[in-house]
This record gives C-alpha cells, sequence and structure tokens, in this order.
C-alpha cells in the first residue's frame, strides 16, 4: 500500500513570498496545495474550499494581480510572488471598491463564493476597467454562484465599472 | 412597480451581515479550527445494494496517530436519523442500500491519516441486485429493499367522477413527464466542528436549517439529553433544503465523544455528492380534458417519484406534489395516485419547492398543451379555470383568501416583455436563420408552510439585555437569503429602533427559542407575525418602565433611533443602555405560536399560498440545440416586501437554480452509482447562462383584514421557469418537451446542406 503520508513528510522546503503584503517565509512539503497553506496554515479562511478542481472559483486568488484557483496551486509555486487574498483587499477598515460595490447592491447571499467573486472582478477591472459584456462573461465564468442567479453580482461588476473602481465609501 | 434598487429608496439597505461577507472575515462553521483537534472521516459504500459480511478495524486502529475507528457497534443511542422517519442508519449494520450509506468513521491527527485509516477498514460485501428503477421496485418481483416493501408512501386524492367526466371531454391531452436527479450545490459542503466541552457538554458547530431538530435527532443517537448538547448552526454557505436533515453531525459527535477532542469534519464535493440529497426525480402522467370551450372537466394524474434508500421527507414531498398537481385550476373530476418508491439510487429529499417544481411543471404543461388542441391562446385558456379568490385549495380545504391569482394573472400581458411579444410577432426573424426566438408563460401557486398534521411551532424573543441592547432572539439560520437582514429591517421599521440599538441571535440551541424550522419558505412571515404579536407588550413594557424613570406619561413617548425619545418632538430622553440600568426588572417579551393552517384532516394541506406568474424570451440555436435565456418577467403576489434586497435575490436567485434545472443539471446515475462526480460534470449555471434581462413585479396587497401579512417567497422563483421555457422552446422551434433537462438534441434541425437550402423562420 502506498503511504503518501511519506510523501508529506519529505523534506520540506523554504518558500518565500508574499501574502497580502507581507514577506513570508514558510517550512512547505512540495506536496501542499496553496489552498491548505493558506486555510489550514495562515487560517486566512476567506480563501474557500469547495470543489477542489478548479471549477468553482471559490479558492480564487491573485498571484501578481492574476487570478488562480488555488486549489490548483502548488504552494511552493508562490516562491518570489505575491499573493493576494480577500484579506489582502481592503486597507485597515476601507474596503476594496469593489468590496464597497459588491456590499452595496447586494451582490453576495450566502456569502460563500464572495471572496473568490470579488477577486475574480477585481483582476478584471484592474487588467481592464471598462469591460464589455463578453469580458465580464469569460473573466467571470469560472466563479460559480448558486444563491443570486448572478444578477446581484452583474450589478455589482456594472457599478464598479461605472465608478471607475472609485465607487465612494461616504 | 418594478422591484431593483432604484424603486426601493431608503428600503434598500446594506445587509447586516454583508461587510464580513466581502472581505472574508466571516467565519463559516466549516472554517473553524481549534488547537489539537482531529479530522474526521466517513467510509461509506463502494456498492448501491449488498450484505455486509464482516467490518474489521484493526489495522486501521493501529495506525499512529489514528484515535478512533466507530462502526455500529459504537452508537450508544438509536443507530437511525431522519426527521420524519428514522430509518437512515448512521452506520450499516448487515447492509447497505446506497453508495452515500456509512458503514464507519475515523477520527486521525490530520485528514490524510484519516483517509489512509478508512482504506484500512477492511469490509467484506456480498453484492445484491440493484434497483434502480422506481417502476422495477413496484414489481412484485424485485428485491425487497426494506421489511415492509419498497413503498415508502402513497397519497391518492379524488373528487367528482373522473371517468364520466372524461367522456364529456371534446379535447384530452396525455403527456408523461419527467424530470432529473438535481443537486443542491451549496457551495459550501457538509461540515463543522465537534467539541466536547470540560462541563460534559457536547457542542456541535454544523451548518442546519433547524438546530433544535438536530439536537433532538443527536440526543436521540448518543443517547444523552438534549440539554447537554449545543447545537450552533449558523452562518451556512448555501444549502436550498439539502441541509434539513442530518448529513455528517452524528458522524462528528460520535467521533469527539469516543476520542475525548475536538474533531473537524468537511465533505469533499465528491463525497457532498455521494452522500447528500437531490431533488426527487418523478415520473407524472397526466391525462386532462375540456369541454369544446376550454373549461376543465377532467384531471387524472400518477406520480411515480425516487426516494432513494430511505426515508427523510420523500413522504411529504410526495404530498406536496399531489397538492400542486391539481394546482389553482377548477376541475368538475380529478383522480391523482402516487407513490414514492425505496431504491438503490441516492438519496432524494427537501429541496426548494419541494415537490412543487416536478408537479406544476408537468400541470403548465398540460395547460400549454391543451390551448393548442383547443386553438386558445394559452393564457387566455388558464383564465377560464382559474380559481376565484374564496374557491377552497386544491385539495378543497379552506384557504386563506386572497386575489394573488387574478392579480399575477393579469400582470403578465401588461409586462414589457409580452407586450414586446406581440410586437415582435410581425417584425423580422434574427439574422441567422438557425436562431430561432420563442415566448412562453407559466402560472404559479405554491404553498408555504408544512401543512396539516406536522407540528409547525414558531415564536421568537425579545429582550432589553443588560447592556442596553434590543436582542431579538429567533431559532431561525441564515443560510444566504437575508433572513438577518429582514429581522433587522422589521425591527427598525414596525418598532423605530435603529440598528445599532439591535443584537439579532440565531442559530444556536442555547440561545433561541423553538421558532419552527427555516424551510417552506416560512421563517420571514412567521418573524413578521412574532414581531405583530410582540409589538404591543414589549413597546409597552420599554415605555412604561422609561415613564416612571423619567415621571413622564408614557404616551409622551415613543420608542425611537438610539432609546425613548420625545413622541413629539423626537428628542432623545432616555437611552436604551440607561434604560436598562433604570428598569426594576428585566423587560423580556416571548411568543409562541404554530403557523396557520387549515381546519381539515387531510396531512399536507397547505393554508397560506403564493402565486406567481413567468414569462421568458429564448434563443433556441438550431444547429446546436442550445437554448439561451434572453429575457424573464416574474410577477409575485405573496403580500408586502419586507425586504426588497433579500426578495429581488429569492425571485432572482430561485429562478437561476431552475434554470440549471430545466436546461442543464441532472446528477447521471447508472446502476446505483453516480457518474457525476463533481463539478466538471454536473454543470449549474454559470454568469454566462444568466446574463439575461430579468424584471420581478411585486404584487403587494392583500384583502382588507387579513392577519397573516407577507407570504413567502423562498421557494416560488424555483418553480415556474421550467414551464415557461419549455413552452418558449416549442414557440421558437415547434418541439414539445416533457423530459428535463432538456435534450438540445432534440432542437437541433442540420440544415440541408446539399440543395443549398436553409429553412427560414
Amino acid at each position: 500500500m502506498t503511504d503518501k503520508t511519506l510523501a508529506e513528510r519529505s523534506a520540506p522546503s523554504l518558500l518565500e513570498c508574499e501574502i497580502n503584503g507581507e514577506k513570508v517565509s514558510l517550512a512547505v512539503p512540495p506536496t501542499r496545495r496553496l489552498l491548505d497553506l493558506l486555510r489550514d496554515d495562515l487560517q486566512l479562511t476567506g480563501t474557500k474550499r469547495s470543489c477542489d478542481i478548479g471549477r468553482c472559483g471559490a479558492c480564487m486568488v491573485l498571484i501578481d494581480g492574476k487570478p488562480f484557483n488555488s486549489c490548483l496551486t502548488m504552494a511552493y509555486q508562490c516562491s518570489g510572488k505575491s499573493v493576494t487574498t480577500i484579506e489582502g483587499l481592503a486597507e485597515e477598515e476601507r474596503l476594496h471598491p469593489v468590496q464597497q460595490c459588491f456590499l452595496e447592491e447586494g451582490g453576495y447571499q450566502c456569502g460563500y463564493c464572495t471572496p473568490g467573486m470579488i477577486v475574480s472582478v477585481k483582476a478584471l477591472l484592474d487588467a481592464n476597467p471598462q469591460p464589455t459584456m463578453e469580458e465580464i462573461e469569460e473573466a467571470l465564468s469560472g466563479n460559480l454562484c448558486r444563491c443570486t442567479g448572478y444578477g446581484g453580482i452583474l450589478r455589482s461588476v456594472a457599478r464598479a465599472i461605472e465608478t471607475g473602481g472609485a465607487a465612494s465609501n461616504e | 412597480m418594478l422591484l431593483n434598487r432604484e424603486t426601493s429608496g431608503t428600503r434598500w439597505r446594506v445587509r447586516p451581515d454583508g461587510p464580513p461577507k466581502v472581505t472574508g472575515r466571516l467565519a463559516y462553521l466549516t472554517d473553524m479550527s481549534v488547537p489539537g483537534m482531529l479530522h474526521g472521516m466517513v467510509l461509506r459504500s463502494p456498492y448501491p445494494h449488498a450484505r455486509i459480511v464482516s467490518i474489521r478495524t484493526e489495522k486501521a486502529l493501529a495506525m499512529k496517530g489514528v484515535h478512533a475507528v466507530l462502526t455500529c457497534e459504537d452508537v450508544p443511542g438509536l443507530n437511525r436519523f431522519g426527521i420524519a422517519h428514522p430509518d437512515h442508519p448512521v452506520f450499516c449494520e448487515d447492509r447497505v442500500r446506497f453508495v452515500g450509506d456509512a458503514v464507519a468513521a475515523v477520527a486521525a491527527e490530520t485528514a490524510e491519516l484519516a483517509a489512509e485509516a478508512l482504506k484500512r477498514i477492511e469490509v467484506e460485501y456480498e453484492p445484491l441486485p440493484v434497483v434502480d428503477d422506481p417502476e422495477f421496485a413496484l414489481r412484485d418481483d424485485a428485491p425487497r429493499l426494506h421489511e415492509h416493501g419498497n413503498v415508502l408512501h402513497r397519497n391518492d386524492y379524488a373528487f367528482g367522477d373522473v371517468e364520466e367526466a372524461f367522456r364529456a371531454c371534446a379535447h384530452i391531452v396525455e403527456e408523461t413527464y419527467s424530470t432529473p436527479r438535481q443537486m443542491h450545490v451549496y457551495m459550501e459542503t457538509e461540515g463543522g466542528l465537534f467539541v466536547p466541552e470540560a462541563d460534559g457538554r457536547l457542542t456541535v458547530y454544523s451548518p442546519t436549517q433547524h438546530g433544535l431538530m438536530d439536537r433532538m435527532q443527536l440526543a436521540r443517537i448518543l443517547n444523552r439529553p438534549e440539554a447537554d448538547i449545543r447545537v450552533v448552526s449558523s452562518p451556512i454557505g448555501g444549502s436550498f433544503g439539502g441541509k434539513d436533515e442530518l448529513n455528517v453531525q452524528p458522524y462528528g459527535s460520535l467521533l469527539a465523544l469516543a476520542t475525548g477532542r475536538p474533531v473537524k469534519l468537511h465533505n469533499s464535493r465528491f463525497e457532498s455528492v455521494r452522500a447528500g440529497l437531490k431533488r426527487h426525480p418523478m415520473r407524472i402522467t397526466m391525462r386532462t380534458g375540456t369541454d369544446a370551450s376550454g373549461k376543465l372537466l377532467a384531471h387524472r394524474v400518477r406520480v411515480v417519484s425516487d426516494a432513494g434508500p430511505y426515508s427523510t421527507l420523500s413522504a411529504e414531498v410526495l404530498n406536496f406534489a399531489v397538492e400542486h398537481v391539481l394546482g389553482p385550476y377548477r376541475y368538475e373530476a380529478a383522480e391523482v395516485k402516487s407513490v414514492s418508491v425505496f431504491t438503490n439510487n441516492g438519496m432524494s429529499g427537501e429541496f426548494r419547492g419541494f415537490g412543487g417544481n416536478q408537479a406544476i411543471f408537468a400541470l403548465e404543461g398540460q395547460m400549454d398543451r391543451l390551448a393548442e388542441k383547443l386553438g386558445m391562446d394559452p393564457w387566455a385558456f388558464r383564465r377560464i379555470n382559474l380559481r376565484k379568490p374564496d374557491d377552497p385549495g386544491p385539495l378543497g380545504q379552506p384557504i386563506a383568501p386572497t386575489d394573488g391569482a387574478r392579480q399575477v394573472w393579469e400582470a403578465l400581458p401588461a409586462s414589457r416583455l409580452w407586450r414586446e411579444k406581440e410586437r415582435a410577432a410581425a417584425e423580422a426573424a434574427p439574422a441567422e436563420p438557425w436562431l430561432k426566438i420563442g415566448y412562453g408563460a407559466a402560472f404559479v401557486m405554491h404553498g408555504a408552510g408544512l401543512g396539516v398534521g406536522i407540528p409547525d411551532p414558531a415564536g421568537g424573543r425579545l429582550t432589553l439585555t443588560p447592556d442596553g441592547k434590543i436582542e431579538a432572539a429567533f431559532g431561525y439560520e441564515e443560510f444566504g437569503q437575508g433572513l438577518i437582514a429582514s429581522l433587522e429591517q422589521m425591527l427598525i421599521e414596525q418598532f423605530g429602533f435603529g440598528s445599532a440599538d439591535l443584537r439579532i441571535v440565531i442559530g444556536d440551541t442555547d440561545a433561541v427559542p423553538d421558532s419552527g424550522s427555516s424551510t417552506a419558505s416560512r421563517s420571514t412571515s412567521m418573524m413578521w407575525q412574532s414581531l405583530r404579536r410582540l409589538r404591543a407588550p414589549f413597546s409597552s413594557r420599554l415605555l412604561g418602565a422609561a415613564a416612571e424613570a423619567l415621571r413622564l406619561p408614557a404616551d409622551r413617548l415613543r420608542l425611537g433611533e438610539g432609546g425613548i425619545r420625545d413622541a413629539a418632538s423626537g428628542e432623545l430622553l432616555l437611552a436604551y443602555g440607561r434604560l436598562a440600568e433604570l428598569a426594576p426588572e428585566p423587560i423580556v417579551c416571548e411568543t409562541s405560536f404554530s403557523y396557520p393552517t387549515s381546519p381539515v384532516e387531510r396531512v399536507g394541506s397547505h393554508y397560506l399560498y403564493s402565486y406567481s406568474s413567468v414569462a421568458v424570451k429564448v434563443e433556441v440555436n438550431t444547429l446546436t440545440g442550445r437554448v439561451r435565456l434572453l429575457d424573464q418577467f416574474h410577477a409575485v403576489a405573496a403580500g408586502p416586501v419586507v425586504n426588497p434586497q433579500g426578495y429581488l435575490g429569492q425571485i432572482e436567485g430561485g429562478s437561476g437554480m431552475a434554470l440549471g434545472f430545466t436546461l442543464m443539471e441532472d446528477a447521471v446515475m447508472k446502476e446505483g452509482v453516480y457518474l457525476t462526480r463533481n463539478l466538471d460534470t454536473y454543470l449549474i449555471p454559470t454568469i454566462a447562462e444568466l446574463r439575461g434581462r430579468f424584471e420581478v413585479l411585486p404584487i403587494e396587497g392583500l384583502p382588507e383584514g387579513d392577519e397573516h401579512g407577507p407570504r413567502g417567497i423562498g421557494e416560488i422563483g424555483s418553480v415556474g421557469l421550467a414551464p415557461a421555457i419549455a413552452q418558449a422552446v416549442y414557440d421558437a422551434v415547434g418541439v414539445r418537451t416533457a423530459k428535463l433537462p432538456i435534450d438540445p438534441e432534440a432542437l437541433q434541425a442540420v440544415p440541408d446542406f446539399e440543395s443549398e437550402e436553409v429553412e427560414p423562420a
């Protein structure tokens, strides 16, 4: 019988990267997924686990500003890179404009897909502040939401585009 | 007036649970962890039907880091669960009846170790013949899955002489409709944290739709008093009915008590698929006839529902379907025969719509087919046979009168979408000849509450706490629907409190009264009714205490934001914190009552109904057979809108789920084994499928003197879309659909390239 726990125990290597703006240096086994590193080792549970196969987007994070499913990313692949999770978007108590738009438009219900969804929207608007409907569809079709029917999400995105990424906090 | 942010004005509020949700700070129960906790996993049957010859756990137990391996011998109490009828084994003893059946569970120091330990549990099975078709299960020569056979429940209903009525018919339509094994696909799979406390109690942090019901079931399994168990059950990452029944709670609880250590479980998606509930696949045969003028005379229905291996709420879902295959229409005579059947397929159970989705897809299909036979407009045909405000309910029972049926019927032709349809008829066809446009509509009358014969308690408690908060405690759960937001909004609008004055307590059996379950579109209406009952006593207690403290007559005071205010000037006179200090005794008001029911015997009959009409515009691509939903309109008559954002979200979200039911979703099984294991093969609608237009028209008026207030809207948005789309597809390409999800192949019309003629619309 293969004992996979052996692999888990095999020589952790040193992962040096940036997570939410802070430099970290962690001993991580080569089998560790980024998702598990974030949730279980760092207690950054805003990144959600749902399908584990990169189909739902609940675990979406930014790596050097681009969206990745953290369930399909090995932790060691982030070496020298900058990882941003949902916890890294707001500055102190000031929400990121995309978060503010989701809040005001009601772009969430149970909230479980919301961190991944907001991360994907931020990645889209950072790269393309005025996306077309087709580009929105392309950017967000890897993020499943079972509650809203996407109506509130589309309104949140529309508002974020409208306000040019500068939705007021007033 | 259409419902949206603009038309809602200041009633469109930011949800109190919004900030922690958009920042990722909200800890779901499956996000929890504590130092020293163990990881639990469940060993489930690889066979849909087999005899268990032996179970050997020694090798797993011998592994370093494995702290417990439990089987049926380790259950101190009842080795069964099930909300209505406990026949689902916690651990199977001698036989497994589906691929989700649990045989053993382990707790180990890491999840990897737990998975490894599962592999070292040796179970010897002797496979048995698989019963994977309910019609086969009903035959005398089918293997019997339970001692009492394969029939879980029958429910027949008839009135009038249906044979005679059919003889008088000028037009008769007969069709068999079938619906898929739809999966809830809550984004958060089942799980939680189970903590044995120092004082001997057990705390269960695990999502459910009714914490007190879980506590009762767990007490039965663990053989310990309910008071020794605390169930914390919110927040929840989606449920839709799927987490109402127990799922991992028995295993987490048993493992925590066996090891004396906190245990965490969190299902993988495949574990969730194989063990979790699905919507009942139903086959519904309907024969329906009218006279020459279009008046419905006769309606005969047979429903066969695939329950899977154990009961849960399958009997109750069948009862709901029986009521809803009759629906809002009047017949001279009708006869319904229905049966819910045990099979070795996956577990079926509670799912938003509760049997109404299947029933109404079939019933509305009949209406469209009959209208065509009569050469009538399908919407006009419905009107001829529609119930009147004071007519009895579908089962002949008295129901709370409303004019909802007429209201939503009239709203549909007046909608922008339907008026556009009239114009479109005169316009040119789309540029690409393989794209066909179609319009369809459907009518829904949907019951709420658990119905006659099932305990359906409601109630809540308001307290001025020592620290000066107005605490509202209800035994309901927040699974995304916006229950906390709705409660906050009602407290602000009905009492005058400010949001900062409030503390809302839900989802914790140690802290809440018995309010019944958060199911059956009942929570918001029961909170509304509770507050209505509490308003006078709680207000007068607060004002009375304030009057004494301020030495002012109570009628010069009113409740307001921040505290007691001068009724005339609005000036703040006494903050709630100060009032709490000065009040001679704690101010607490509680109410307890039952969901209103019809005064009849027939189990499951409903008393309060919501009504909806749904219009859609679709585009069918005849090259691919794919259907795109371009535009939808939903009129909903369910009384006042409590929370505009929540209301809109429920209709939009319910409809999104219904789109999946109509066009793409089916948890495919072959010989009792799931072929769809995860979200790569089980596809749900994405933003690409749901970017069309969407309008919701709430009809808020209720008859004068109505005491019941807002009706439920949690389910009704998920019901009418399927028949409306089926009719729109027929309108577009002339293909009738009786089986969901709609098969694209049936809609493909490959052009005849040789003659180079592509048939235009």
